[in-house]
């Protein structure tokens, strides 16, 4: 019997405390112990990004933490995004570029989206897709991807009015 | 016939709420009670006896429910059929697990089911098994040595089928030729890798005594009629529901042993048994794709027009037949979009001891355009003939269409050359060479290289199918239901894995019924509760989903029109549906709402008399024939002739798909299927040892998948010449973009490196095969 | 792939780290940035009895300057090492590594120690610390040791720790007015090199270079030094002659395999090449 340790953690702003096996991916727990299904498993070797998710507003894979690493940590997942109103501005700009086939891989690409936003990146074409290149995408081929990241930066830089 | 206001609208996807919220419900996302989770123990060999399997210390572990071993599937399931095998093939047998004997790393040997995939792998570790490795062949020609290991007892020499298609004279032509040129080609062994793996659950309803199956699958109706067949289960007992799909390219149709070792526990158990494939296993064990030789040989005469075509080649199956079957197009679509007559095609199909190979976007379009192609390069070059003049001479025009190629088919409408011009002027060709001389005298090596494709789309029937040995039909069905609000619901049995059915269906129907695609619901991928359906693959699927829609819509509509004409005492034929109204042509402001109507048809009242209540219609479409679209690929690169790397600087298809439904959706097909070209091209390999017999790079570490910061970006072009034969002449469109990836790029690299007199033959085309294959051609020259 | 069963301990203290390891007798693992680590687990592939996790230690991760060294912490992770001043001005070597690792989310979390404790031999970070001739300082329960980057790692995946010890810190030389390269030939962005070449030097007011220092990735069982292509650029100017007689040097300090990213005989091919293009880059980027 694996050894079991406590982790209390927040995620999507919520406070959640649960006992958990040690060994449990973290990208297992959100998905299987808090419910929140957006975020997914492509691989388990830290590949393909579809598991990414913002630990304390940084974008990590989830399928390379262990759970208990949590502990005391802030986690955003996709499902914080909208919440259960609109639309975010980035999963519009997504909806818009049809940059989403099968939808599998894309909450890992929206996270990451966020961050270069509220960071004021506006990067484009080849430097944009350098970062882009943790998350796999196998139904786009990546050109709408690349197009909808663009604009969301371009609008989200606007907004602050230094675009 | 009445404008069609939704038909080529790029609406916006109806799928794409949930699935950007992270609402979309993905396989893992099913969660039932008391679910029990299966890890599955693999042969580590390409080829061993099973002598002896104990799980006594796993079964004793906490936690784990139910241990499942080879000897029980053999006794209580039929093999796997086959969906769509080569004519003539001799069978393999083909179970759920394995039992004495293992055939492919990867094949399932025992199955655990626990109270999760932690405990269950745990558990695994506990079961000893002992195997005894075979000797393994691993190329196809080690499987065709003499004294090679036999896989099969019902296979004699490895070769599962042997086949020729002949037309005209092809050696008399060729001997006549004023040129030939001949090469032999090695098509990688890849896999689509959709990023959401397979999975399966599998609950059996005690209520009910019925088996239900949560499958990421493309054909859940096909699913349900093998596993079925294979668990000795009628069909009307078996239900499959696949919810949103991660991808499948290809790799997510019909029965797996998984789904019968799930189905197996599941009514052992009583409980839900749930697989998830990790990555380990996928490359394990879902189905490969494209590996082949070719040994290609074709003809010209002295003006550059195309004589003869002769090719042997041999297709690497792995260890059995996969529930689909193999690639069958190689052969059909080798020809091309040219004007030939005389072919010889000789194939066969070999086993080795490597994974079940089967559809991947394209099914042998990819393989035979590529040998194609590239020697279409080496003859014109032979000749002294720009490459691009060479395939205008021989291209055929719009007026030689409907036109029969070599093996038997039949190529519908299209304007090839056409294609190829706005691919090339997009591409700057006229002024290229010039371009290419100055760069050369700087040192530098650019190259154009070009690909022109004729591609087959859908199904030409289903009696087409059956005379060649399918499964299932060329059809396609939905259930179409108006509410008493007067929306509308479709019930088809198709899955959606990205293709955007939920939109192009909902655009359809809307534009039929007068209604907008917001009003029309559409539940798809539960084999109850839907028509028989076949499936999303082959291209099929709107052209078969928009002659259903069209059929089942046409009736709903004309009822609507005699409930209205009804209701305002007009006569139906005066009238018309649209924007949620029916009203008179010639006077608009005599109306009813749809709404009403439908009402109407739910109240039972008031109706014509003689007429039935409801408003609803089942329909089944059979395509009178494929349809083929048409594309050219023109690619610019760049060669470091000291280093080998190179830059893919241009990216062009110009491509026809006929009538569009949906602009929008159709480039992101085309996008994404060239990507999966390029990858294939350039990137992905599935490499076994020979040795060993193992595979090499079965992670996501050492398979290389590009990412964005791989791809460059690409310029797309379209021309839409309608099919004379589909309904509203729609064309398929979802694999085209795979198909001329590998020789417009190996054209261009040769092109660039002309000088050098280089020749590649196989793929993928890596920095170190341009090292390679200058090496040879310093050492040739 | 879900990990063996483990037993998790968060360490809020080096010395609670170094005495759960002790404790394990070389069962446990230490968990820093986990990027290579978890995959690892994942696949059983390594199955410690205990992770002790070092992420929570304090004062583990700082980027110090003084005595001729910058001290770069263990715990210091990449996208710390991307954003640093000090490390961009006087460890150019390592600013210019560290975009090769990697994708943005494993920069994120993996760690420097990480990676070299990990001992890829086509590992970037390894290929920094023997180029530079970096010192890695070691703990355990008894005390501190200091060994250089060439002595600590010892093969694939092998480095000099022993089952008891943690790397603390990590020192690399001063470099301020230095330049520095990083080229690499891989088979997808962000993937490992199948080939590395790092280049450093300190250019001389006349034109020459003071010294130049050559490092090789991914052609040998270990991150390599090219002592000898090195020590016969110093006092030159990068010219063609001396470009190439470095190249050739680098060669001859290979062992290249073959595997499934290039066969030996391509990366000998590139060895040189991959070296001409970090020197050349090098001298224009003195310009």
């Amino acid at each position: 019997m694996s050894a079991r340790v406590t982790v209390a953690l927040r995620v999507n702003g919520r406070a959640y405390e649960r006992v958990v096996e040690s060994r449990r991916l973290l990208v297992d727990f959100l998905r299987h112990e808090l419910g929140l299904h957006g975020t997914h498993v492509g691989c388990e070797q830290g590949v393909c990004g579809a598991c990414t998710v913002l630990l304390d507003g940084e974008p990590v894979k989830s399928c390379l933490m262990l759970a208990p690493q949590a502990q005391g940590r802030s986690i955003t997942t996709v499902e914080g995004l909208a919440g259960r109103g609109e639309l975010h501005p980035v999963q519009q700009a997504f909806r818009d570029a049809h940059a989403l086939q099968c939808g599998y891989c894309t909450p890992g690409f929206l996270l990451g989206a966020v961050v270069l936003a509220d960071r004021g990146v506006t990067l484009e074409g080849a430097a944009l897709r350098e970062e882009l290149a943790g998350n796999l995408c196998r139904c786009t081929g990546y050109q709408n991807i690349v197009e909808a990241v663009e604009r969301y930066l371009r609008q989200a830089a606007a907004g602050r009015g230094d675009g | 016939m009445d404008k069609l206001p939704w038909l080529g609208a790029s609406v916006k996807r109806k799928e794409d709420d949930r699935l950007l919220r992270g609402s979309g419900r993905f396989l893992d996302d099913v969660e039932e009670t008391r679910t029990l989770h299966l890890a599955i123990g693999r042969c580590p060999y390409p080829h061993a006896r099973i002598r002896r399997i104990d799980a006594t210390r796993a079964l004793e572990l906490s936690g784990v429910e139910a241990v499942l071993i080879g000897e029980e599937v053999i006794a209580r399931t039929e093999p796997i059929t086959v969906l769509r095998p080569f004519p003539g093939s001799a069978p393999t047998i083909f179970h759920g697990m394995a039992h004495g004997v293992a055939r492919y790393e990867g094949e399932p040997v025992v199955a655990v089911a626990a109270v999760d995939r932690y405990v269950a792998e745990d558990a695994l570790e506990l079961i000893d098994v002992d195997y005894e490795p075979l000797p393994h062949v691993v190329t196809v020609e080690d499987a065709l040595r003499p004294g090679a290991p036999q896989l099969h007892d019902t296979v004699a020499g490895n070769v599962v089928v042997e086949s020729t298609v002949r037309a005209g004279e092809p050696d008399k032509r060729l001997a006549g030729a004023a040129a030939t040129v001949a090469g032999t080609f090695r098509i990688n062994r890849v896999s689509g890798a959709p990023i959401e793996t397979r999975g399966v659950i599998a609950r059996w309803a005690e209520d009910t005594s019925t088996l239900e199956l949560w499958a990421s699958t493309q054909t859940p109706h096909l699913l349900r009629a093998q596993l079925a067949h294979c668990l000795r289960m009628d069909e009307t007992d078996v239900r499959v529901i696949a919810p949103d799909v991660g991808g499948a390219f290809g790799l997510k149709i019909g029965v797996y042993p998984e789904d019968i070792i799930a189905a197996l526990l599941a009514i052992d158990t009583r409980r839900p048994v749930k697989w998830i494939e990790d990555r380990t296993e996928f490359f394990r064990g879902a189905a490969h794709a494209r590996e082949a030789v070719h040994a290609l040989t074709l003809g010209a005469d002295r003006d550059g027009a195309l004589l003869a075509l002769r090719d042997r080649y041999l297709i690497d199956l792995g260890a059995y037949h996969g529930p689909l079957g193999p690639p069958l197009l190689t052969s059909i679509m080798l020809a091309g979009p040219y004007r030939l007559h005389d072919a010889e095609i000789h194939r066969r199909v070999v086993l080795t001891n490597k994974v079940p190979m089967g559809a991947y976007r394209g099914y042998g379009q990819a393989e035979s355009n590529y040998v194609r192609e590239v020697l279409v390069d080496r003859l014109a070059r032979r000749l002294g003939q720009d490459p691009a003049d060479f395939r205008r001479r021989n291209l055929l025009r719009p007026d030689e269409l409907p036109f029969k190629n070599v093996s038997g088919v039949t190529y519908d409408s299209g304007d090839y050359a056409r294609g190829l011009e706005l691919a090339l002027s997009r591409a700057g060709y006229d002024s290229f060479r010039a371009r290419q001389k100055a760069w050369r005298e700087q040192g530098r090596h650019v190259g154009v290289g070009m690909s022109c494709y004729v591609e087959f789309t859908g199904y030409p029937s289903s009696a087409f199918l059956g005379r060649t040995g399918a499964r299932f039909g060329a059809y396609e069905s939905v259930t179409l239901r108006m509410d008493r609000a007067g929306r509308a619901a479709i019930s088809t049995g198709v899955s959606t894995f990205g293709q955007g059915t939920e939109t192009t269906f909902a655009q359809m129907a809307a534009s039929l019924l007068g209604l907008d695609p917001a009003d029309i619901a559409v539940h798809r991928g539960d084999s109850q509760g839907t028509p028989y359906s076949v499936g999303g693959f082959a291209s099929r699927t709107m052209i078969a989903g928009a002659g259903a829609i069209e059929k089942a819509a046409g009736q709903i509509r004309d009822k609507m029109l005699r409930i209205a004409g009804h209701i305002l005492d007009v006569d139906a034929a005066a009238l018309e549906a649209t924007a949620g109204m029916i009203r008179r042509r010639d006077d608009p402001s005599v109306q009813v709402s749809i709404q009403r109507v439908s009402e109407s048809a739910f109240l039972g009242h008031p109706l014509p008399p003689g007429e039935d209540p409801g408003l609803e219609a089942t329909a089944y479409f059979d395509p009178p024939s494929s349809a083929f679209g048409y594309g050219t690929v023109v690619v610019q690169v760049e060669v470091d002739a000291r280093s080998g790397e190179f830059t893919l600087q241009r990216y062009i298809l110009v491509h026809d798909c006929g009538t569009q439904v949906n602009p929008m959706i159709v480039e992101g097909q085309v996008q994404g299927a060239v990507a999966q070209g390029i990858a294939a091209a350039l990137f992905e390999e599935l490499v076994y040892d020979r040795e060993t017999g193992q595979l090499v790079n079965g992670t996501m570490v050492d398979y290389f998948m590009p990412t964005a910061a791989d791809l460059p970006a690409f310029e797309l072009d379209h021309l839409e010449t309608p099919s004379p034969e589909t309904p509203f002449g729609i064309k398929g469109v979802g694999e085209g973009g795979t198909i001329a990836a590998a020789a417009a790029i190996t054209n261009a690299v040769c092109d660039a490196l002309a000088p050098f007199g280089v020749e590649l033959d196989r793929l993928p085309i890596t920095p170190e095969s341009i090292w390679r294959a200058l090496a040879a051609a310093r050492a040739k020259g | 792939m879900k990990p063996a069963p483990l037993e998790y301990l968060a360490a809020a203290t080096a010395e609670e780290a170094l005495a759960a390891l002790a404790r394990f007798d070389g069962n446990a693992r230490l968990l820093a940035g986990g990027q290579s680590l978890v995959p690892l687990l994942s696949m059983r592939l390594l199955r410690p009895t205990a992770v002790i996790d070092i992420n929570g230690i304090p004062g583990l991760d700082g980027i110090a300057v003084g005595d001729g060294v910058v001290r770069v912490g263990a715990l210091a992770r990449y996208s710390a090492l991307e954003t640093s001043a000090v490390i961009r001005e006087r460890v150019p070597l390592l600013a210019h590594a560290v975009p090769f690792v990697g994708d943005r989310q494993i920069r994120n979390r993996g760690t420097l120690g990480g990676a070299l404790c990990h001992a890829d031999p086509a590992g970037e970070m390894a290929l920094c610390a023997v180029t530079l001739g970096a010192r890695l300082r070691v703990v355990d329960g008894a005390g501190r040791r200091e060994l250089d980057a060439e002595a600590f790692f010892q093969g694939p995946y092998t480095t000099a720790l022993e089952p008891t010890e943690m790397l603390e810190a990590v020192e690399f030389p001063d470099g301020a007015g230095t330049e520095a390269v990083v080229v690499e030939h891989a088979r997808r962005h962000g993937d490992f090199a199948a080939v590395g070449v790092a280049a450093t030097g300190l250019p001389a007011p006349d034109g020459s270079w003071r010294w130049i220092r050559i490092g090789l990735s991914a052609v040998a069982d270990r991150a390599r030094y090219a002592r000898r292509a090195s020590e016969g650029l110093a006092g030159t100017r990068l010219g063609p002659a001396e470009v190439e007689a470095a190249a050739a040097h680098c060669l001859e300090e290979a062992d290249p395999a073959s595997d499934v990213r290039a066969s030996a005989e391509y990366r000998r091919h590139l060895i040189p090449i991959l070296v001409e293009r970090a020197l050349n880059e090098l001298a224009r980027r003195r310009r």
